[in-house]
């Protein structure tokens, strides 16, 4: 055998592909085969058991024109990214702000306020479903000792959305970890250079820590943008039978699309409506990314 | 060279491990089954979300039996949560290697035939004899075109359920309950008690334990949809009744009705259990209930009023059927033990250890006269069985199979005083039509 069959480099990168090959392959036969097929089945009245047969852009022309149901359901989801990502993303970052800080005893805070990421899933929401209940809930009665008549929440087409986001900004704890690691790691001179031009704490934060954790931001705005248009367990959980709540008001896109898939056995069209999502979601992240260099600051990049 | 042959060693590994997972179809079989089949013993694979503490034993114990009377099946049961089973289960006919029996939706049976999704038992057996067993009203659900896609098991019905002490306290007759919608109202304002502003106890009222959908069924002796889905929501009727329901919610006021609304969730604080409710629509299994957490309840069962004298006193009931789904291995043998399922011995056990009303007429009738149940048990479960005939279940049309996410929240909407029950009506008319047509 040829000792100089590969360089040191081709070597290298051999090595390298070896190392994602975990991830490629079970890309390809985990999510690229499903993917592909999905995107193939949404063009048929695929129904996982018997039929499937080629009904071209039917299922995309509907949901454009005739389903009001679809276009209640992506309002929702909209509504819900456009008020839980900049508030989570916001609510992380001063939290953070906060847990910065050198006082004393500040890791029973950190713990306390990381708690609720730690806990997860179907627990937390019938918790908050405890919590949000009109006259026994924690939420309304400590409304009331400063005399607020607090809303039905979950029972009031107006305030279901709202409820969500507020249980979301409960668990903002694992997002402020990432801002507080980051901002542990921005370096004391950069402050004790502004505080001897007399740079007051606002200012440090808004000129300093917010520019120095610019890359942590728009990584949490990518992926809870990705997350919030993702909302499925939440409304399933919280609404009766997983109906999507009163008048429709937490039928989020996940939810409709699954009632289509697994309740009506329209496959077909639900995967249409997933590929919707997808489009919608990719432009919004292309968007975000080109967007990016504008306002991200990476510390020692060469402006990319 | 070296690194290259272990690099090469490493890769040959990933790709037998991968290729090793096209070996994993039987992976769910133990060796004890493996065993069985080579001996030539059927394994029938039974799905259930029966897994509770006190459902659980129950079918366990029905499977056990009857893989005792034979030594040519072996039904093995898996449990699957609630909110699981059927989404694994058509995944599994997706893949091609489904269960031979699973516990599924009465009210769907109808739409997973004409999908594709289940066996016809029609076909396997022949014929349809074997309904002769079934209360009519649940065999004929599970029809799809003339042919069977799964046996009856369980069923429920509604019936109103009162406090009979709170009668007797305002001068009611209390073996007489309301007959008519006009009684109940009559009834409930006397049955009212108000302290100040607050309610010390509700006479009634009609959203607790059933939608608005019982509410126009009762009415008018069907669904609103049939299976053809033609729809008949926009109709005078119909807007009278929803303003009736909401007329109730008017006057009690909406506070008095959702702080009532939350006490439901707790069974100690339940207001028709503490007294506080007079009279309710509830399931008849509701009874458990009242035996496990207000022993004392001086309580009276009757069916749920009719519109008008005449009128009838619809019910309505959901349920459960045995299915084979389309793929079964061995469908000949998973039919056979759906027959013991059903069969007298099996119903009435399950009918009496769970308060169910079961498909099987003869068991239903046996049980209600079991020894098992207290005296009030007894009365309940004959009233429950009695109910049946006033009882329809409501499939879902094949063509418009989520016709509700398009109604309820209309509805919704005009209990919330957005709109009136004429547009509520009107709109989820159109809006169904719209469905139906979309999938015709």
């Amino acid at each position: 055998m040829n000792k100089r069959f590969l360089t040191h480099k081709q070597k290298e990168g051999l090595a390298g592909y070896i190392f994602v090959m975990p991830f490629i392959v079970g890309f390809i036969a985990l999510t690229g085969g499903p993917l592909v097929f999905s995107f193939i089945a949404s063009f048929t009245n695929y129904n996982v058991a018997s039929d499937m047969e080629f009904i071209g852009i039917e299922n995309y022309a509907q949901l454009f024109t005739a389903d009001q149901i679809f276009m209640t359901a992506l309002w929702n989801t909209v509504y819900f990214v456009l008020f839980s990502v900049p508030l989570t993303t916001l609510g992380a970052l001063f939290l953070a702000a906060l847990l910065n800080q050198d006082v004393p005893g500040m890791r029973v805070f950190r713990t306390i306020y990381y708690l609720p990421a730690v806990l997860s899933g179907v627990g937390v929401y019938l918790l908050w479903m405890q919590l949000l209940d009109p006259t026994t809930g924690l939420i309304n009665i400590a409304l009331g000792w400063f005399g607020i008549d607090g809303p039905n929440w979950l029972f009031d087409p107006d305030w279901t959305k709202p409820s969500l986001i507020l249980m979301k900004m409960w668990s903002v704890g694992g997002s402020m970890l990432l801002y507080l690691a980051s901002m542990q790691g921005i370096s004391k001179s950069l402050y004790e250079a502004a505080e001897i031009d007399g740079a007051s704490g606002w200012k440090k934060f808004i000129f300093i820590t917010v520019p120095m954790v610019t890359p942590i931001i728009f990584f949490d705005l990518v992926t809870s943008t990705i997350g919030a248009f993702q909302i499925f367990q939440e409304a399933y959980v919280m609404t009766s039978n997983g109906e999507g709540g009163p008048a429709n008001s937490l039928l989020f896109y996940n939810l409709y699309l699954w009632n289509k898939a697994f309740e009506a056995f329209d496959m077909g069209y639900a995967m249409a409506m997933s590929w919707v999502l997808f489009v919608i979601v990719f432009v919004i992240t292309i968007f975000n990314l080109k967007l990016a260099p504008r306002w991200v600051h990476y510390e020692g990049g060469d402006d990319k | 060279m070296v690194s290259w042959k272990k690099t090469g060693v490493a890769l040959g590994g990933a790709l037998l491990m991968l290729s090793g997972c096209a070996g994993f179809t039987t992976g769910d079989e133990t060796e004890e089954e493996t065993a069985l089949e080579e001996e030539g013993v059927e394994i029938v694979d039974f799905w259930t979300f029966w897994g509770s503490e006190t459902r659980r034993p129950i079918i366990d114990k029905i499977v056990a039996d009857f893989n005792e009377s034979q030594d040519e099946i072996e039904v093995v049961h898996s449990y699957y949560p609630w909110g699981d089973i059927w989404t694994k289960e058509l995944a599994a006919i997706g893949a091609g290697d489904p269960p031979d029996v699973v516990i599924n939706d009465i009210n769907a049976t109808a739409l997973r035939g004409m999908e594709g999704q289940a066996e016809s038992l029609t076909a396997i057996m022949g014929n349809n004899d074997i309904s002769e067993r079934f209360y009519p009203e649940l065999w004929e659900a599970t029809l799809y075109e003339g042919e069977s896609y799964g046996l009856p098991f369980n069923t429920d019905t509604r019936m109103l359920f009162y406090n009979k002490d709170a009668f007797e306290e305002v001068g009611l007759d209390p073996e007489a309950p309301p007959a008519t919608w006009a009684e109940l109202e009559e009834f409930a304002l006397m049955l009212d008690e108000k302290a100040g502003e607050e309610y010390e106890r509700i006479g009634f009222y009609p959203l607790w334990g059933v939608g608005y959908d019982v509410w126009l069924t009762n009415l008018n002796g069907e669904n609103y949809i049939d299976q053809e889905g033609n729809v008949s929501l926009a109709t005078e009727e119909n807007a009278e009744v929803l303003n009736w329901l909401k007329s109730w919610r008017d006057r009690l006021g909406a506070d008095t009705v959702d702080s009532f609304k939350a006490k439901f969730e707790s069974n100690q604080g339940h207001p028709f259990l503490s007294g506080e409710l007079g009279m309710m629509i509830a399931n008849m299994n509701f009874y458990t209930q009242i035996r496990d957490y207000a022993p004392d309840l001086n309580f009276g069962v009757a069916p749920i009023p009719e519109y008008e004298p005449g009128n009838g006193f619809t019910s309505w009931g959901g349920g459960f059927v045995a299915e084979i789904p389309k793929g079964s291995d061995s469908p000949e043998a998973a039919l056979e033990f759906m027959k013991y399922l059903t069969d007298v011995e099996a119903q009435t056990y399950w009918a009496v250890q769970n308060f169910d009303i079961v498909a099987n007429r003869e068991a239903a009738e046996l049980a209600a006269q079991s020894e098992e149940f207290s005296e009030d048990g007894r009365m309940v479960y004959e009233a429950g069985t009695e109910n049946m005939e006033h009882t329809i279940l409501t499939p879902v049309p094949t063509v418009a199979p989520d016709f509700y996410t398009l109604v309820n929240p209309e509805v919704d909407e005009f209990l919330l005083g957005e709109q009136t029950a004429e547009e509520a009506l009107q709109n989820a008319q159109e809006a169904v039509e719209a469905l139906v047509e979309q999938n015709q």
